[in-house]
């Protein structure tokens, strides 16, 4: 799979402060890629870099196979973007902002604005000014706006920014459709942890402006797999009254006592009262919780995300 | 360009502000307008002329009226785009940064004329019904021609006011900028050294009035340096610029 974004070294200074440190991100064609952190991790700075509006203290950015500083321009127009909040004309109706980019970009389809509206369902507001659109529809606005030229890259810096559970759902579901539907590679960032894990292929967590790992949401799945843990008195008998009565090798003894069942989630009291009929004593029964938001705290070392 | 400037235009519909400046643009004919017809009307004996009245006109747009009013209106083209923040939407499509700013200056420079222009119709239409003496078309053609390069050196002083907006990024030290040149043009109004002090320099140019301690080309050469360096100070301050 080609690769889309690289960045090598990557390096933003303010003062005596480093806001990103040496960041190598892949993002691979087709992929939507999560770039989660913490506020103030460094990930807006890091998008804005990829966007050249913050010029790299030190290192590389490669997009498209091409140098981003050498080539900046014919790059960003293959590129659609959100930062943070979506800025617009507030005395423009929708259309009319929209008409701003195309004529920039040199979108020259009549059709193009109002495709894009209709993309992201803003086509019975075209006649409002922008001015008086709630947030959710603003950022909608700021999708339509990004997809307006048609991108092979989407990247988005907190689309989902101050929207109610309703706006984020819908912003979700856009977004999964552009990426199904229109093949786009996409970069979004988030300190949502809940809203990445539902959208993201592979997820790049940053910390203190360093990213600390690039993981698939596959591996990560794996490691995140709902199990039942047992306390028992015979970990052998019970590993073998598992195959012989649940036809299952879905299980990890991870110490002496204590056995983990991946598979029949729900049957845990049948299970028990084999081992408890078969002689085994069971001293606890425990179900896996979300492991994935302590995969991460474990991994920036402390603290919260989202 | 031309998209850029096309634009441009578009953002300026259904904003108030060309009314507003407008409106601004209107107050100098009309203070100029209400001070003869009092004249009038105290000494009904004396004739009140076009030229006379043109000439003052101008002389209030481009020591006070123009500077402020024209500094305000820089300050809403330049400063609009961080108050919006669309800055990062233009700067991503993406638009080269000394583009925008040419494309907003060439905006500008037709607002000031238009404005200039207004100002102009506004005295000749006061005048008519006032019924003011001495209407010529040698008298029309010399005020428009003093209001226009009024206008047109007014624009080229514009860039400091422009380099202020990028710098603060707010209204207020432009104001209070503009409202400095405005004193320092009252100030110098009546003495030699208004002929080096570039704002009020163009009124020197504009009317023909130099003064014999320094020759004309003084207030060029003082009106180029400052535009020069006010625009070189933004592009080189623009390009460098972090949009956070």
């Amino acid at each position: 799979m080609e690769t889309i974004i690289r960045t090598s070294g990557l390096t933003k200074i303010y003062g005596t402060q480093k806001a990103v440190d040496n960041l190598a991100m892949h993002v691979k064609q087709g992929q939507i890629y999560g770039f989660l952190g913490q506020n103030g991790a460094g990930k807006t700075t890091t998008i804005r870099m990829l966007l050249g509006l913050i010029k790299p203290t030190d290192g590389q950015i490669e997009i498209f196979g091409e140098n981003l500083l050498a080539r900046q321009k014919e790059i960003l127009r293959r590129v659609g973007s959100i930062v943070e909040f979506s800025g617009f004309y507030m005395n423009l109706t929708a259309s009319e902002n929209l008409l701003v980019n195309a004529r920039l970009m040199g979108v020259h389809k009549r059709r193009a604005i109002d495709e894009a509206l209709e993309i992201v369902g803003l086509q019975h507001e075209t006649k409002k000014r922008v001015g008086k659109y709630s947030l959710g529809m603003k950022q909608r606005l700021g999708i339509a706006r990004a997809i307006l030229h048609h991108p092979e890259l989407l990247i988005l810096d907190e689309p989902t920014n101050g929207l109610d559970p309703i706006g984020i759902k819908e912003i979700r579901k856009l977004i999964r459709s552009l990426a199904e539907e229109r093949k786009i590679t996409i970069l979004i960032s988030t300190h949502i942890l809940s809203e990445i894990e539902q959208l993201a292929d592979v997820i790049g967590i940053v910390h203190q402006g360093r990213l600390l790992e690039e993981l698939e949401m596959e591996d990560l799945g794996k490691r995140n797999r709902k199990y039942v843990e047992f306390h028992v008195s015979n970990d052998n008998k019970a590993a073998m009254l598992l195959e012989q009565y649940f036809h299952t090798y879905d299980y990890e003894v991870q110490g002496e006592g204590i056995i983990r069942v991946y598979s029949h989630i729900g049957q845990q009291s049948g299970i028990n009262k084999l081992f408890v009929e078969s002689g085994i004593e069971v001293s606890g029964i425990a179900m896996s919780e979300n492991k994935l938001e302590d995969y991460f705290v474990q991994l920036i070392g402390g603290g919260t995300i989202g | 360009m031309v998209n850029l400037l096309y634009t441009e235009l578009l953002k300026l519909k259904r904003a108030k502000m060309l009314l507003v400046s407008l409106i601004g643009a209107s107050a100098a004919p009309l203070m100029v307008f209400i001070g003869f017809l009092d004249l009038k009307v105290k000494k009904p004996d004396s004739a009140v002329h076009y030229e006379e009245v043109f000439y003052n006109t101008n002389l209030y747009v481009l020591l006070l009226i123009g500077t402020l009013l024209y500094g305000v209106i820089t300050a809403y083209i330049f400063n609009r785009e961080h108050e919006e923040d669309t800055l990062k939407n233009l700067l991503t499509i993406p638009v080269s940064r000394t583009g925008l700013i040419v494309s907003k200056l060439v905006l500008l420079f037709f607002w000031i004329m238009l404005l200039t222009i207004a100002a102009w119709a506004l005295t000749l239409a006061l005048g008519l019904i006032g019924q003011f003496e001495g209407l010529s078309a040698g008298v029309l053609l010399t005020s428009f021609k003093q209001f226009i390069i009024g206008g047109s050196l007014l624009f080229l002083l514009s860039t400091p006011t422009m380099f202020i907006t990028f710098l603060f990024r707010n209204y207020v030290p432009t104001i209070i900028f503009t409202a400095a040149i405005t004193m320092g043009n009252v100030a110098l109004a009546n003495r030699e050294y208004k002929a080096l002090n570039p704002w009020s320099a163009v009124q020197v140019i504009a009317n023909y009035e130099p003064v014999p301690q320094y020759p004309l080309y003084y207030s060029y050469i003082a009106i180029l340096l400052v535009a020069a360096a006010g625009f070189l100070a933004t592009v080189i301050y623009f390009r460098r610029l972090d949009i956070q």
